[in-house]
């Protein structure tokens, strides 16, 4: 875990210049993806949710990646197959319960 | 899938459930899922009747292997793992979906240090509201098997990284990789589907 934090702060700290400005979209979309499946430690969600206030590139990209996850979700989860209504009751049978 | 295999991977010592425990643990741990499983299942095979099969075979499985399943750990995850093998190990073999692609081939270009530079894709959210969810669910089974599969795991299933490398059997560098890669190939594949429908016009 102290490897994987080391690794999220170098790659935040290597997707901005030195005074700050965003230059590296793509990897920061990439950490993006990990705060958003909630898997960033505490002290790099504090890193990340500082600088998101600040810098208002960081935080158009990250409301549209999350807004697009959203989307993309919501209608997956809206269409799903339809599910065998008897389903439970042939598998509890299948295996003689 | 071998009872070796479900011991080993879950490492826990083996019960010894009573047929009473076994039916309890049955209704109440596995049957909950069923629904979850066959959406799984479905989106696997892309078919009614293979998916029905995947998930009356898995559930079979589990209950022959239930001694391996220690009460209150997460049933969700056991029979998700026991799924995705049944599906690798012997379903694939006979699905009625044409040739893979080999994925290997696929992820080890995707995971290439340049292959970021080409996900430049111009996707946006609005683009993605005029879509229905018939159009997305296409573009995510256009894309291989294996990255189709992280997508489900997380995104509609909520699994963390961590369920999801015990689930597929691989680290969690490469669940978090591949995932990434995943999400990327969607996005193209809906991408350029918005480029064939006018989507992106102003």
């Amino acid at each position: 875990m102290a490897e994987f934090s080391d690794w999220f702060k170098d790659t935040f700290k290597n997707c901005y210049c030195e005074k700050g400005n965003l230059i590296d979209e793509t990897r920061f979309k990439e950490l993006v993806q990990l705060v958003l499946d909630d898997e960033a430690d505490d002290e790099s969600l504090t890193l990340f949710e500082e600088k998101i206030k600040s810098c208002v590139k960081s935080n158009l990209t990250y409301e549209n990646e999350k807004s697009m996850r959203e989307q993309i979700k919501t209608k997956l989860c809206e269409h799903k197959s339809e599910i065998p209504n008897d389903l439970a009751q042939i598998i509890r049978k299948s295996v003689n319960l | 899938m071998s009872t070796e295999t479900l011991q080993d991977e879950q490492e826990v010592k083996r019960q010894n459930y009573s047929e009473v425990e076994k039916s309890e643990i049955f209704d109440t741990e596995f049957t909950p899922h069923v629904d979850s499983m066959y959406s799984f299942a479905y989106r696997l095979t892309f078919d009614a009747d293979d998916a029905k099969d995947l998930v009356q075979d898995t559930y079979m499985k589990a209950f022959r292997f239930i001694n391996s399943f220690q009460r209150g750990t997460n049933a969700k995850a056991w029979l998700f793992r026991i799924l995705k093998n049944s599906f690798i190990n012997e379903f694939r073999k006979k699905s009625k979906q044409p040739a893979k692609v080999d994925y290997n081939g696929v992820e080890q270009f995707y995971n290439s240090d340049d292959a970021g530079e080409n996900f430049t894709t111009d996707l946006r959210v609005e683009t993605v509201q005029h879509m229905i969810g018939d159009e997305i669910s296409g573009a995510l089974n256009a894309i291989p098997v294996d990255f189709r599969t992280v997508i489900i795991l997380s995104d509609l299933e909520g699994f963390t990284y961590e369920e999801m490398s015990k689930i597929l059997d691989i680290p969690i560098g490469t669940v978090r990789s591949r995932l990434h890669r995943a999400r990327n190939m969607l996005k193209e594949k809906l991408a350029k589907y918005a480029k064939e429908m006018g989507f992106n016009k102003q």
